[in-house]
């Protein structure tokens, strides 16, 4: 186990979005303000880091040719409870997410590290793996939706921070462009920081090649 | 082609194995399957709760005097009630009575009507004479901009509100309610103002059904 090791892949060498590609749907569809990226992106690290859990206690039990349909079982049923859970306890949150939740189910970062990582893997360090991808998962979803909601709707923080949560406005009402808050925007951002992700990664890697 | 053959021999040849495979994923699918009973168990009543409060906040917009109203248990739904609002275009959600210090004022009717983007789930006050008390649009999925223009109860060039029109309607005295004829649509989003007048005829043709 390699603490150091699975935070930084978690977050930046190997980040389930920007990386590894996985879980486009919920990214795109609901980083339109704050709250829903910080809602989202905790609910997935939450049942990520239980199904992790639970798929690496079972691994040596679960026959090989049955796994998939072992994770999704598994899966299947953190994701409903948890949207049990917000349905009864956060209700504002369920509704502005709302079929988002119960399609945690098919996110394929969920099945993804299942597969990859804890059917490999100790409890503990799927643990690990299940925070730190979420994380990851989490902080490209907020960086998604302060893009969008700013040059969307001009404002930051909606759902949480300003008059009835509709955010704090720091770009007057008639400047911001819509667009940026339809799907469209969100491949452009979503696009952009891959882009730049991708740069940076790739970046420190050249400076020693050209160093040697 | 010969490697794929032996494959599955290999799987079929076994017959333990193929049973171990369906307990494993059966006995699975039990533990879960009795772990969301628990969830739902403890969620069950606050999760109606929650909705009953926000049916409750839906249905005193639409009432005259929100304050000193009440509201009964949904009424159960009769074929007649059913079949009337699909007549009139619209489908029959739910009808609440309005009860003003105990006695019967009326009926909050929630009806589904489909808009341009999909459906248009609206709450409708009707009082006991039949006439409108109020619209409420409940949730719906139309265009932010054009349609939704009308969901969120913009004023109309008389500079009442589009859904604020409907008060004092009433089938007996406007008959079928149509846009251009007694009805004013929202220039750009008619779809939806046709979506919204249809689930108003639907819900005045419900409340004729009940009394």
């Amino acid at each position: 186990m390699n603490l150091k090791k699975q935070f930084k892949e978690g977050l930046l060498t190997q980040n389930p979005v920007l990386v590894q590609v996985l879980g486009m749907c919920s990214t795109m569809a609901i980083t339109t303000s704050f709250f829903n990226g910080l809602g989202m992106g905790l609910a997935v690290t939450v049942i990520l880091t239980l199904s992790n859990v639970i798929i690496s206690a079972i691994r040596k039990i679960v026959p090989d040719k049955i796994r998939i349909a072992m994770f999704i079982v598994v899966i299947a049923g953190f994701v409903t409870m948890v949207d049990l859970f917000l349905q009864a306890f956060v209700p504002a949150l369920a509704a502005s997410l709302g079929v988002f939740i119960p399609l945690i189910v098919v996110n394929c970062i969920i099945l993804g590290r299942a597969e990859a990582f804890s059917y490999k893997n100790g409890v503990a360090a799927s643990f690990f793996d299940g925070i730190f991808q979420g994380i990851g998962y989490t902080l490209v979803l907020l960086a998604m939706c302060i893009i969008r909601e700013l040059l969307g709707a001009g404002t930051f923080g909606g759902g949480i921070f300003g008059v009835d949560g509709k955010g704090i406005r720091i770009i007057p009402a008639q400047f911001p462009a819509g667009m940026l808050t339809l799907p469209v925007g969100g491949f452009l951002v979503l696009a952009c920081l891959i882009a730049a992700m991708q740069w940076a990664l790739s970046r420190p890697k050249k400076n020693k090649e050209e160093s040697k | 082609m010969s490697n794929e053959v032996k494959t599955k021999e290999k799987v079929n040849m076994d017959p333990k194995y193929i049973i171990k495979l369906t307990v494993t994923l059966f006995a699975t699918c039990v533990i879960v399957a009795g772990l969301l009973g628990l969830v739902n168990m403890v969620t069950k009543d606050k999760i109606a709760a929650i909705n009953w409060e926000n049916t409750q906040t839906a249905m005193k917009a639409v009432v005259a005097d929100p304050d000193n109203t009440e509201f009964s248990e949904a009424l159960e739904n009769t074929d007649a009630m059913s079949a009337a609002a699909k007549a009139a275009g619209g489908t029959l959600d739910s009808v609440y009575e309005v009860l003003v210090g105990g006695e019967n004022a009326g009926y909050a009717i929630k009806v589904v009507a489909s808009g341009s983007q999909g459906n248009i789930e609206m709450m409708v006050g009707v009082d006991a004479e039949g006439v409108v008390t109020g619209v409420s649009i409940v949730d719906n999925s139309e265009t932010s901009g054009i349609g939704s223009k009308v969901m969120s109860n913009e004023p109309l060039s008389s500079g009442v509100g589009v859904l604020d029109q409907f008060q004092g309607k009433s089938a007996a005295a406007d008959g079928t309610l149509t846009v251009g004829k007694n009805v004013d649509a929202i220039s750009g989003a008619t779809v939806s103002s046709k979506g919204v007048t249809a689930g108003v005829n639907a819900a005045l043709a419900v409340a004729g059904a009940i009394g």
